[in-house]
């Protein structure tokens, strides 16, 4: 253990532990990415294990974002950002422009660093995503909102005001909610975007229960600035600088014994 | 030493003193000069509002909302035919503005985000937001009432549309844009292609702003005089269902009967101008009750 890093031993043991043998989701082969003329991200090659948490960590700048906003070509709304490269998710590359998008988007979910509820009541915001690829009769819609709305728990807070406004919730409540909106869709993968950097300690520690319970269901990747974060959740750890992927590995091993002096000076806080 | 203290001591004192005493005086003297222009302005805007309202009244009866304007020389009569005319006309204009400025928005806002086209209709719209509003009813005249052969009620709602339509692109450009981008990137991103994601979520989003931009316009053009001399002109009867000819309307009677040697004439111009004044005070109120209420919500 290394003690400098603050993080202590418990919190990288027992259920934390990576399943290496676990099958491949997402395969990241020599991606690069480019910011108008600025070269994001360099020659990334990285696996996403099924059902495993992946965390992505790295000091502002690094590309953490970056890598995350392409697995649902999300970066595309831009017109000026490109990705060169392949992701493959079960073998097919996100990146083909035959790819259709939002059938895409329906597999890979998303959830932001700021709470994006939508300006509708609480139901029609779960409902958003099923209307949109599944014509359910109302019963049936009922029952995946409240499935989807206890999955993220926020069930019991919420069952009484289903046609209140999304927006009226807490921060923590509206978080939680955008996690119910996604996991509604039944993704294969969700993707989180920093989703507690805007939440106090308490909604952060729900929205972290969370992650773990949605693990063993779908793969996870979640970008975080706070270490401790990193590893109290994931079960594998990448670490990222300039652009570049320095170190991958479970995240054990990447917080108590990495191989790249990078590594070992930013989970250290010697930089970052 | 001693002389350094003494120096060093003495001398900051004085000087910060003098740099407070001087911009107590400058602070007073902005206080003063701001308070001065701030009862200049309410001191003219309430004579007039004043005069309007102990003139207006005066005429206020319900022969006002019933009676058509009466001929010269003739007694008595209302204004019911002008108000009437002006309600019709304003809103068939919005009604054409409406769709057109809210989509024109949209596209500013939302499609043409970045490009070159946008950029060129945005600018376009700020020229006509600001054109005297007199061209504007030339422009129909030129474009409907000559080919027509005659004023008309429709040539009038053209001209109000074509006024009211900048105002509409600019307020749903602005509110648009103050919907965060990450709603967007939200709705994107559970596999919303973009028009669901305008109509279902941007335009909710923006929903009180838009609406307040367009009571702003509808307030706009319910007062236009300009625009409706060259195409509805005016008419001393009740003007017929097809809004051909001279269709009555409130500016317009205004300009003419406060102009007239007429005293009873004068006195349904002072109305006139009392209910148009209280009708965008109203609107006004109304859309600063809709932004409340949205941002309460």
């Amino acid at each position: 253990m290394n003690a400098a890093s603050g993080i202590t031993a418990a919190q990288l043991t027992g259920r934390h532990k990576a399943d290496e043998n676990s099958p491949v989701r997402i395969a990241v082969k020599d991606l690069n990415f480019y910011y108008g003329s600025f070269h994001g991200l360099k020659s990334v090659n990285l696996n996403f294990h099924d059902r495993q948490v992946t965390a992505l960590i790295g000091p502002s700048g690094c590309g953490k974002s970056t890598l995350l906003r392409t697995f649902n070509r999300i970066y595309s709304l831009y017109p000026d950002q490109r990705a060169e490269g392949e992701i493959l998710l079960d073998g097919q590359n996100v990146l083909d422009s035959k790819v259709d998008l939002n059938e895409l988007r329906s597999r890979i979910g998303m959830v932001f660093q700021k709470p994006t509820p939508f300006p509708m009541s609480i139901y029609d915001n779960v409902a958003f995503g099923l209307r949109l690829y599944e014509k359910l009769p109302k019963a049936d819609l009922d029952v995946r909102v409240e499935e989807s709305l206890r999955k993220a728990a926020l069930w019991d807070e919420v069952k009484d005001k289903l046609k209140q406004s999304g927006m009226g919730l807490s921060g923590g409540q509206q978080q939680r909610l955008c996690i119910a909106r996604t996991v509604a869709q039944r993704p294969e993968v969700i993707l989180f975007d920093e989703p507690t950097s805007a939440l106090d300690p308490i909604s952060t520690g729900r929205i972290e229960e969370l992650i773990e319970q949605l693990r063993s269901e779908f793969t996870i990747v979640i970008v975080t600035h706070n270490m401790q974060q990193a590893a109290r959740i994931s079960q594998f750890t990448a670490f990222m600088y300039l652009g570049e992927l320095v170190e991958f590995g479970p995240t054990t091993r990447i917080f108590m014994n990495p191989e790249k002096r990078q590594t070992q000076d930013y989970i250290t806080g010697r930089f970052g | 030493m001693d002389a350094l203290n003494t120096v060093a001591g003495a001398a900051p004192p004085l000087q910060a003193s003098r740099v407070r005493s001087g911009r107590r005086v400058a602070d007073k003297l902005l206080i003063g000069a701001s308070t001065l222009a701030t009862l200049i302005g309410i001191l003219v805007l309430g004579s007039i509002l004043a005069m309007l309202i102990i003139e207006g009244v005066k005429g206020f009866s319900p022969l006002l909302f019933t009676e058509p304007t009466p001929g010269p020389g003739s007694e008595g009569g209302g204004i019911a035919n002008a108000i009437l005319g002006s309600l019709v006309m304003t809103f068939l204009g919005i009604l054409v503005a409406t769709p057109v400025g809210v989509m024109a928005g949209t596209f500013l806002a939302e499609y043409g985000r970045n490009s070159k086209l946008a950029d060129l209709v945005r600018f376009l719209n700020d020229i006509l937001l600001s054109a005297p509003s007199i061209l504007i009813g030339l422009f129909v005249y030129t474009l409907m009432v000559r080919p027509m052969g005659s004023y008309s009620g429709w040539a009038g709602a053209v001209a109000l549309a074509i006024i009211a339509t900048p105002v509409i692109v600019r307020t749903t450009e602005d509110m648009l844009r103050l919907v965060p981008s990450t709603l967007r990137e939200a709705g994107a991103a559970l596999g919303a292609p973009p028009s669901k994601v305008i109509t279902a979520i941007t335009w909710r989003g923006a929903s009180a702003g838009i609406v307040t931009g367009i009571i702003l316009a509808l307030a706009r053009i319910a007062g236009e005089t300009a625009p409706l001399l060259f195409t509805a002109l005016n008419n001393n009867s009740w003007f017929s269902p097809n809004l051909m000819g001279g269709v009555p309307n409130l500016p317009v009677m205004i300009y003419q009967f406060a102009l007239s040697p007429y005293p009873n004439w004068q006195q349904l111009a002072w109305a006139g101008a009392l209910l148009i004044t209280i009708t965008i005070l109203a609107l006004s109120i109304v859309a600063r009750f809709v932004i409340k209420s949205e941002r309460a919500r």
